[in-house]
């Protein structure tokens, strides 16, 4: 069975410097994935390869075996790729609701003559209401994001990350800047969220709720994977221990 | 009452125009500096093709056409740069497009075009017209807000980065809204065409672009009725009191400028936000 | 012969665009603002320049006045059009100044007159035989080039040598680390704003010098070139400022005779502008 996201061989080279080397891994259908690596490992270099924000100077990126090679940021999303940000941007103008209707109505979006003669909005709007129910924050449905707190931002980011049905959700850091009470309650809703069957790549520093809550790991450290398997064991392998240590950094 | 009618014709006119640049500027967010050029090519087309033969109304479907193409071409080009090189590219076509006019002759050159075919309607007649294009462009730029059309631009205004996280083609919408917005600027210019009988390029320049723009700020950005309203008074006043006319661009350039200042949402902004403060005390 | 002409030519228009230019470059590289305005600076230095010189006899003299007195005005403009506005979007700072553009316009027609100013006793209108040559400079326009040498010059000295200069250049890099380090952010504001508009006056007091004429809207049509100007050289870069304004002055001086028929003078610069920027979006020497 072939797996859902196919990562081969990227390498990532950028004036001189070698941000990403040789990285391969897979992610099978409905896993939750937990990408794992000290700072300045690129980590997010890697991710920005396969949302696309990146062209890597070698390898390529499969989703259900089809290449994503040089497609833009919003094809990748057509076909599947759903994204919640690290630096939360939700739509300043829109309610809460709105952004996530926005995302639900990716039909009527996807080409813009249609979306001029597409006028009712009533079903978009009852799946952003399911949605933010979900990720807890329907309360606050009609607030602007502006004058929510970042804990709400982030699960807004979520909601309407959802919204575009992806057939896999890429979260990057989506605890950083939360309390331990708030980390754990939206750690606990991922989780939750890839039961119901929705696979997920997680890239966190929050060693302790990712340990938690993803059966599989892949660690990146200076470019290189130096762990791929079930957590535990990945997490006991003293390569993986030595170069967290280096930093200072602990489960 | 035959002033009256011209006045309300030009009113009319206006209104048009004003719409279509809000559709690109308002509900887009592309700033275009340059409007008064599609404006010109729509005005300019209108004329030489029914001198041509070409009949009145039929002639604002080659306006509307030719200016949309000009608009494709602008709309392609703002793809490429950052947003605020776009004023100043937009700028840049506006003042290429006078540059180009000038010096041809088949176009008028400097001495522009006269004797532009009438529509063959009474004054009262074209009036109607005129009313019944700008109730027409208003009823579809309001059902355009409304619409996923709508939705989607305002999420390219506010955040294009983020647009296309959730999947929106940006360049095709963007390209449409200029499109969408140059023919109809199109359409006003043939109207305007018809209207004067007579154009010349000193009709379509930077400071028509800005007047323009700023109905649209006025207005406030995005706002239907405030950019109707807006249009309709910004036309009016100076061509009412005479005696304004020797001080019109420094009070419509004060008027901006104080906008600008304390409530750059415009009419509409203010508008929204008296409502909001209603809702909340009830 | 006649290429060295227009070359000559082209460099004394490309001065002229430097030294307006200059000051752009330095607003926009600072606040990233495009400060239309600035052209009304531009204008307000050649009427000075006019006046103060019909009233003193001395070109000199009210060179000096006219600078300082332009470069007070322009801080006063940003105190007063762009610093209540800082952190709007970037549209309303843009309408802002192209409003207070337009309105200076109007003002300098109503209370100047439509017709303009002249100097009673023009200076420098003499010729310089170039190198013996036979080829003809006016001294005004070796003013120019000597003016636009002397700036670029003072301006290098004062980004590299003096305290504040080297605090405006870090505060154009990173503005919020420059603020921690304890520069006065509103200090290398009200600098910036005082030189631009100050080299602005007196590419005004120059223009009126080789034209001998001032009128209101004379600001208009080098103000667009040199917006257009500052997005070819790059953002709020001074070397692809120079680069582009020269190079701008010399294109229209051999544009305007191969393809006079087919665009006006003005439009030149524009097609030069839509072309530069189709092939590179940032500009000439900008950094993607």
């Amino acid at each position: 069975m072939s797996a859902l996201l196919s990562v081969a061989d990227i390498t990532v080279r950028f004036g001189g410097v070698e941000a990403v080397s040789n990285v391969s891994f897979d992610v099978q259908d409905g896993e939750l994935l937990g990408f794992i690596g000290p700072n300045g490992a690129g980590k997010t270099t890697m991710m920005r390869v396969i949302t696309g924000l990146v062209t890597p100077t070698l390898g390529s990126v499969c989703l259900e075996d089809r290449d994503l090679g040089g497609l833009a940021v919003f094809r990748r999303v057509q076909r599947g790729l759903g994204l919640a940000q690290q630096i939360v941007r939700p739509f300043n103008s829109f309610s809460a609701l709105d952004n996530v209707a926005l995302a639900a109505g990716q039909r009527h979006t996807a080409r813009p003559m249609r979306a001029l003669f597409s006028f009712r909005r009533a079903r978009e709007r009852a799946k952003a209401h399911e949605l933010l129910k979900l990720v807890g924050i329907d309360h606050v449905a009609d607030a602007m994001p502006p004058s929510l707190p970042l804990g709400y931002r982030k699960r807004l980011e979520l909601a309407r990350a959802l919204a575009l049905g992806p057939r896999l959700l890429l979260l990057d850091e989506p605890l950083a800047g939360l309390n331990q009470t708030e980390a754990t309650a939206l750690a606990d809703t991922i989780a939750d969220l890839n039961q119901r069957g929705l696979a997920m790549i997680l890239i966190e520093h929050n060693l302790s709720e990712v340990m938690r809550i993803c059966p599989r790991l892949v660690v990146q450290d200076n470019g290189r994977k130096i762990g791929d398997g079930p957590a535990e064991s990945v997490m006991s392998d003293p390569l993986v221990r030595s170069a967290y240590l280096g930093t200072g950094e602990s489960g | 009452m035959g002033y009256e009618i011209t006045l309300a014709t030009s009113m009319c006119i206006s209104v048009v125009f004003a719409l279509s640049l809000n559709l690109i500027t308002g509900f887009c967010g592309q700033i275009s500096l340059g409007h008064a050029a599609f404006f010109g090519v729509g005005a300019y087309t209108a004329a030489l093709s029914s001198q041509a033969g070409l009949a009145f109304p039929l002639d604002l479907l080659a306006a509307a056409a030719a200016a949309a193409v000009f608009g494709f071409i602008v709309g392609l080009s703002s793809l490429r740069v950052r947003h605020d090189f776009l004023a100043i590219t937009t700028m840049g076509f506006g003042f290429l497009f006078l540059g180009v006019v000038r010096q041809q002759d088949w176009l008028g050159g400097e001495m522009g075009i006269s004797a532009i075919p009438g529509s063959g309607l009474s004054k009262l007649g074209y009036l109607g017209f005129v009313a019944a294009v700008a109730v027409a462009v208003a009823l579809f730029s309001a059902y355009l807000k409304r619409s996923w059309l709508g939705f989607s631009f305002a999420a390219i205004a506010d955040d294009e980065d983020t647009a296309r996280v959730v999947a929106l083609d940006v360049a095709r919408y963007k390209l449409l809204a200029f499109v969408l917005g140059t023919a109809i600027a199109g359409i006003a210019g043939g109207l305007y065409a018809h209207h004067v009988r007579f154009i010349s390029p000193d009709s379509f320049g930077f400071v028509e672009s800005i007047a323009v723009l700023s109905m649209v700020i006025v207005g406030g950005i995005g706002s239907v009725p405030g950019v109707v309203f807006a249009a309709l008074v910004l036309t009016a006043l100076p061509l009412w009191f005479q005696v304004i006319e020797d001080y019109k661009l420094l009070l419509y350039s004060a008027l901006l400028f104080i906008m600008m200042q304390l409530c750059e949402d415009g009419i509409g902004g203010l508008m929204r936000r008296l409502m909001q403060g209603r809702r909340r005390t009830t | 012969m006649l290429y060295l002409e227009l070359l000559i030519q082209g460099l004394v228009q490309g001065g002229i665009y430097t030294l307006i230019a200059l000051g752009l470059t330095l607003v926009y590289g600072l606040l990233r603002i495009l400060h239309v305005a600035h052209a009304a600076l531009f204008t307000l230095g050649g009427y000075l320049g006019v006046i103060l010189t019909n009233a003193t006899g001395s070109l000199a003299l009210a060179m000096v006045l006219t600078m300082l007195v332009t470069g007070v005005v322009g801080m006063g403009v940003y105190r007063v059009a762009y610093q209540p506005i800082l952190d709007k979007p970037p549209y309303v700072a843009l309408i802002a100044s192209i409003a207070l553009f337009i309105a200076s316009e109007e003002i300098y027609r109503l209370v100047f007159g439509p017709y303009g100013l002249s100097y009673d006793a023009p200076p420098l209108q003499g010729v310089i035989d170039l190198f013996g040559s036979g080829m003809y400079l006016k001294q005004a326009e070796l003013l120019v080039l000597a003016g636009t040498g002397a700036a670029l010059i003072g301006l290098h000295l004062l980004s590299t040598r003096t305290r504040i200069g080297i605090a405006w250049r870090a505060t154009v890099t990173d503005p919020e680390m420059a603020a921690s380090f304890g520069i006065r952010t509103q200090r290398v504001r009200y600098l910036n704003f005082f030189i631009g508009s100050a080299l602005a006056a007196a590419a005004g007091v120059m223009v009126a010098l080789l034209n001998n004429l001032v009128e209101p809207t004379m600001g208009s049509v080098p103000s667009y070139k040199a917006l257009a100007i500052i997005v070819l050289g790059g953002i709020g870069s001074i070397r692809g400022t120079l680069i582009a304004s020269l190079a701008l002055g010399v294109i229209e001086s051999f544009g305007t005779i191969y393809l006079g028929s087919l665009l006006d003078r003005d439009a030149i610069a524009f097609a030069f502008l839509i072309l530069v920027l189709m092939w590179r979006p940032q500009g000439l020497l900008g950094r993607t």
